[in-house]
């Protein structure tokens, strides 16, 4: 009995540590998408908050700065993005795509650059484990703040009006354009977090690679979680919870592919509505163009897409 | 029409060269080379000699066969963005199956080949259908199916389709008999640019001059029209993810059959990804895409002499082809601003 209670804790313990950089990340894409932008590049920002965390603790020996550094530059890469998607209406999607490309690509140069060597960075001051726990609750207290921001609020329901009718938002006196800009980059900020506690909190260094597809997790997470807070952080546990069963499981015979695999299917299960209606903000995705200027903006999607 | 398509063609290509040249002179300086050096090792290493002209030309294949595959399904205002996951899986089909078809060499590479298309298509028809059936984005399907994929080339060649001759991660080496033959001697350059190079023709047929290019350019275009005319939008939207999965597949065969001779979970360093670059640059337009092709092999194969000779960390080439894909991601309204 004893012993599993130790492994139940072990359990526990082991899915928050995966889960939470899923859970900032998500979030970042909850906030993002609820306002009418779909963040395919969280991938991308939480790439270039891990390095650009560790490019600066070891310049400066301070994890915090590293971090503040870290939330800085995933802020600006969500910038670019949502200039590009709010300003000169842009495909969301295709730039989104791009900004992974060049997140990757950019930390894989700076890493010879800074560090003088290909594939992984030195070891650089890090929080360590109360680093993880603090994240940790920062995370679960983070959904608990946006939830309430996203449906308490007024900002909440600006952002919310520019993601479901971004039309009818500008005819109240609300400006879809910005509203989005800082809904995106406040989400990048957000997911850059999840970056963060990979190379500062979990490790202690940056390697190529090291996010894994984590973003692209996440953006299954906010599906998964019908696009609220409390939903992708649900949603990013229970993923969290088969990732910290992978190594168990895998003991049992049960490949450790189909257990990476499983938050993949389990998005395709929910966005073809085999785990009931899922629906997405109604203009997301869809770049704003005001009116006057443009009249017949093009839609993005046929109609009845999610 | 013909003149402002062209120019807008000229528009996007000058857009991509300010970014190559600017972003890449900015990112040899950091490293502290005269963007003169690192430039003339990137092009000395794409041109230089005829077996390194020869390996640009199969980096432009291994990247033509997924852009014209992309351009399909955007024709369709599809983003097909899962063409990475649908070319591995068309080189394990094509790894596997040219293992156990030996044969005579016609049959063989046939088969392999057929095998590669068949499974990209199906791969890539899997959204479709997602699409058709449940009305799911296409988007953040065909990206979960990249990863799906990945990790299914990863577990067959290690589990179940694990051959005691192979190493892990990668299928036995094929029979001679299942190489595409070699145009120019002693180097990787196969018949399979020709098969690229057709394919781009007949796709540029299909395109302006049948009903099905019409269709497709239509439901892309202005989808409420077309349903109107009485296109069936949902049996576009499986064929065009389908076929566009099938062209990539057939690309990540030939990559099997023409350049790595066995299946490596390593098949591809992101062709899927610089694809959608490639086609957004070629403006959607075989001809066109066929000569971003070029362009791209160019880079990717001049960053390995790049890196080499100049000590430039090839990496920038990523981050070039990544903010291509960002300064064109405007491309499609346009288009569709144009035509409604």
């Amino acid at each position: 009995m004893n012993g599993f209670v130790i492994a139940l804790i072990a359990i526990v313990g082991l899915t928050l540590v995966k889960a939470t950089p899923l859970i900032f990340a998500a979030l970042g894409g909850v906030l993002s998408e609820r306002s009418g932008v779909v963040n395919i590049g969280l991938e991308g920002i939480m790439i270039g908050g891990a390095f650009t965390a560790v490019c600066v603790s070891g310049a400066t020996g301070s994890p915090w700065l590293g971090a503040i550094a870290g939330i800085l530059a995933g802020a600006l890469l969500a910038a670019l993005l949502a200039f590009v998607a709010t300003k000169l209406a842009y495909d969301q999607i295709v730039a989104g795509t791009g900004l992974n490309i060049v997140a990757l690509g950019a930390a894989a140069f700076g890493l010879v650059l800074v560090f003088g060597q290909p594939g992984a960075s030195r070891e650089v001051p890090a929080f360590g484990q109360a680093g993880e726990t603090v994240l940790t609750v920062l995370a679960l207290v983070l959904a608990a703040a946006l939830s309430l921001f996203l449906n308490r609020t007024p900002w909440g329901l600006r952002v919310r009006a520019c993601g479901e009718n971004p039309r009818a938002a500008a005819a109240a006196g609300i400006d879809p354009l910005r509203t989005r800009f800082w809904a995106v980059v406040t989400g990048g900020a957000i997911a850059s977090l999840g970056g963060v506690f990979l190379s500062l909190a979990e490790l202690d260094l940056y390697s190529d690679g090291m996010t894994a597809g984590r973003g692209f997790i996440a953006l299954a997470a906010v599906i998964f979680g019908r696009w609220t807070p409390f939903g992708a952080t649900g949603a990013a546990l229970f993923f969290g919870f088969f990732s910290a069963l992978q190594y168990t499981l895998q003991r049992a015979g049960i490949p450790s592919e189909l257990m990476q695999a499983l938050p993949y299917l389990a998005a395709l299960v929910a966005l073809a509505g085999l785990a009931g209606r899922v629906r997405a903000p109604a203009s997301d995705g869809i770049p704003y163009v005001a009116e006057a200027l443009r009249p017949r903006s093009g839609q993005a999607r046929p109609e009845g897409s999610r | 029409m013909a003149a402002f398509f062209r120019l807008r063609i000229v528009r996007d290509l000058g857009i991509a060269l300010i970014v190559v040249f600017g972003v890449g002179s900015i990112a040899m300086l950091l490293a502290h080379v005269s963007p003169f050096d690192g430039f003339y090792a990137l092009f000395d290493g794409a041109f230089g000699t005829t077996s390194e002209f020869a390996e640009t030309l199969v980096s432009a294949t291994a990247l033509l066969f997924p852009a014209l595959g992309v351009a399909l399904a955007f024709r369709a205002g599809l983003f097909n963005i899962g063409a990475e996951g649908q070319l591995v899986l068309g080189g394990l089909a094509a790894g596997v199956i040219g293992v156990f078809v030996p044969g005579p060499p016609v049959v063989s590479i046939v088969a392999t080949l057929l095998a590669g298309a068949i499974a990209g298509g199906f791969w890539g028809g899997i959204a479709g259908f997602l699409k058709s059936r449940f009305g799911a984005n296409e988007v953040i399907a065909t990206l979960m199916l990249n990863v799906v994929a990945a990790l299914l080339a990863t577990y067959a060649v290690d589990g179940p389709l694990h051959f005691a001759t192979a190493n892990e991660g990668e299928t036995p080496l094929l029979a001679k008999t299942a190489w595409l033959p070699t145009i120019v001697p002693d180097t990787r350059l196969t018949i399979s640019i020709v098969i690229a190079l057709l394919l781009a023709l007949a796709l540029r047929f299909v395109f302006n001059r049948t009903i099905f290019g019409f269709e497709l350019r239509a439901a892309g275009e202005a989808p409420e029209a077309a349903r109107r005319a009485g296109v069936d939008l949902r049996s576009i939207a499986l064929q065009a993810m389908t076929y566009s999965g099938a062209i990539a597949g057939l690309g990540g065969a030939t990559l099997v059959t023409g350049v790595l001779h066995r299946f490596n979970t390593g098949l591809s360093p992101g062709y899927g990804f610089v694809a959608i670059a490639v086609a957004l640059v070629g403006n959607l337009e075989p001809i066109w895409i066929a000569v971003a092709a070029f362009a791209f092999g160019i880079l990717q194969n001049g960053a390995l002499s790049m890196q080499a000779e100049a000590n430039v960390p090839r990496d920038i080439v990523n981050v070039i082809e990544g903010l291509v894909i960002i300064a064109l991601a405007g491309r499609r309204y346009i288009a569709s601003r144009r035509t409604t």
